[in-house]
């Protein structure tokens, strides 16, 4: 049997996660390709329907990255994030969605070695918790 | 806190109602009372605004049927501070609702009397005209016939929450067996205003906290079944779409509800109206889409906006043309989003909403998580 590649979405900061990541890139740090990153501005801006969308379009994960609390950009936007996002994961687990499906970690914009490893056990957790319910079901 | 009755002597309940409101405007108490009452049109009582003690009529707070929840008309009234002194008769979840109003800064009710109720429920439109028929008297015989009370939405029959703490006087009907109705003074404005209008002051009957216990312990009961039975709508993800299988998009829970109080929903703008290549794409991606799309969109991205702030007052079942029991969907999705955040809806006017309080309380940050 082919092995299962999940699909996740990572939604991360422009000013830390995003710059990490190019930082694990300049660094040739190698992390699973199985990642599609969308940079927001700030965490702050991700609305729910962000993360709602990318698991009813057949998403196996989403992890969300932004500044360590304290260092945002925007001041607070990230504690914002804190707040609603373990809100839409309480939801998505009413619904049948393991709860490790989505992740929200804070990655600094020096901490290249540190994205490579949450990305590759992020990646870990979602294989071994196998395909979201979503995938090959129609969705209304 | 003592207790005025007022006792019927010669007048109905409904009428010492209407003698009470009627009073606080003829001595200028208050300037207007927010109050459900029939139209010349049609035996469903709706919310209206009397300024004048004669048109006391038709009111009919007592009427076991609620068209929609008032508390979104009453914060058109509240809007901004006006000057005046408006007096409102509020269900408990109307209550409830208009508090979390408040808070989301979309009316002030600093100059408004709330007249709260021991909420016995309210039937759903159509059963209230028909039990009508047979009962004339349906405002005073449901709170005496309980084969009548059976007749009750879902929502109100699992509802734990059928007292206004925070109403500043609270219209006690467990005594209407008895045809006694109590107004019960619960802050100091209220107080004041019932001492003024010379009633026959007496002390809370037991009867009341036996009646409050019993009604407690058989809606808890009832909520309990409730609520695992709409986990089970829902979980897994198929459930779900079986659910909202029939589901129109039609919004209607959306605009029944009474915390959606957003002036532009996101699903009436250009991001949900898709262009007919988005449509090709995603009738390509699986072979075949159901149309109209996004309903469990919708119904997800509802819930994450409002849950926390979800007070159960059940209208949105009730005006569902599809007859998908979307409150005790959202009731019980919200039960848990408010556990998390330890938030009780309409409790406290001074409790900030949880995605606003997002410096406080935030246990994701609390618990070390971040690293």
């Amino acid at each position: 049997m082919e092995q299962f590649e999940p699909k996740i979405i990572a939604l991360v900061c422009n000013w830390c996660t995003y710059t990490a990541a190019d930082l694990a890139g300049t660094s040739r740090l190698q992390y699973p390709a199985n990642i599609r990153m969308i940079r927001m501005m700030c965490t702050g801006m991700i609305d729910s329907k962000y993360i709602l969308k990318a698991f009813l379009s057949g998403a196996d994960g989403v992890f969300v990255g932004g500044c360590h609390p304290g260092d945002c950009h925007y001041i607070d936007g990230n504690l914002k994030a804190g707040k609603r996002i373990p809100g839409v994961g309480k939801i998505l687990e009413q619904f049948g969605f393991e709860p490790d499906r989505l992740k929200l970690k804070w990655i600094g914009a020096s901490e290249g070695p540190e994205f490579q490893k949450y990305m590759t056990e992020f990646v870990d957790t979602i294989k071994t918790l196998g395909p979201s319910q979503v995938r090959d079901r129609m969705i209304l | 806190m003592s207790t005025y009755m007022y006792k019927t002597k010669d007048q109905n309940p409904i009428d010492a109602v209407k003698t009470v409101l009627s009073a606080m405007l003829a001595k200028s108490q208050v300037d207007a009372v927010f109050v459900a009452a029939r139209t010349p049109y049609a035996k469903l009582p709706m919310p209206a605004l009397i300024t004048s003690a004669d048109k006391m009529d038709d009111v009919d707070p007592l009427a076991p049927a609620a068209p929609l929840n008032a508390a979104r008309q009453a914060s058109s009234i509240l809007k901004y501070e006006t000057g005046k002194k408006i007096a409102l008769v509020l269900r408990p979840c109307e209550e409830r609702a208009l508090i979390e109003l408040v808070k989301l800064n979309q009316c002030d009710i600093g100059n408004a009397v709330i007249i709260g109720m021991t909420c016995m429920g309210r039937m759903e439109n159509g059963t209230y005209l028909k039990c009508l028929d047979d009962h004339e008297d349906l405002s005073i015989s449901f709170y005496v016939k309980p084969d009548l009370q059976a007749h009750i939405t879902t929502t109100c029959k699992s509802c734990d929450k059928f007292l206004s703490p925070n109403a500043d006087i609270t219209i006690d009907v467990t005594g209407m067996k008895d045809g006694i109705i109590g107004f019960l003074p619960q802050s100091e404005k209220g107080e004041t205003l019932l001492s003024g209008l010379y009633l026959a002051r007496e002390k809370t009957s037991t009867y009341r906290e036996k009646t409050i216990e019993d009604m407690l312990k058989t809606r808890q009961k009832e909520k309990e079944q409730v609520m695992k039975a709409a986990k089970a709508l829902l979980n897994p993800l198929e459930n779900f779409q079986k659910t909202v299988a029939t589901c129109l998009n039609c919004y209607n829970c959306r605009t029944a509800c009474p915390v959606c109080y957003c002036k532009e929903c996101v699903f009436l703008t250009d991001i949900f109206a898709h262009k007919p290549e988005v449509l090709f794409q995603r009738a390509k991606k699986k072979g075949a889409i159901k149309l109209p799309q996004d309903t469990s969109m919708f119904h997800l991205t509802r819930l994450s906006h409002m849950a926390h702030a979800c007070v159960g007052c059940g209208h949105c079942s009730s005006v569902c043309p599809s007859g998908i029991p979307v409150a005790d969907m959202f009731r019980a999705v919200a039960e848990e989003v408010q556990r998390l955040y330890q938030y009780e809806p309409g409790k406290d006017m001074h409790e900030r909403p949880p995605y606003i309080a997002y410096r406080e309380k935030n246990t994701f940050i609390e618990q070390g998580e971040d690293r």
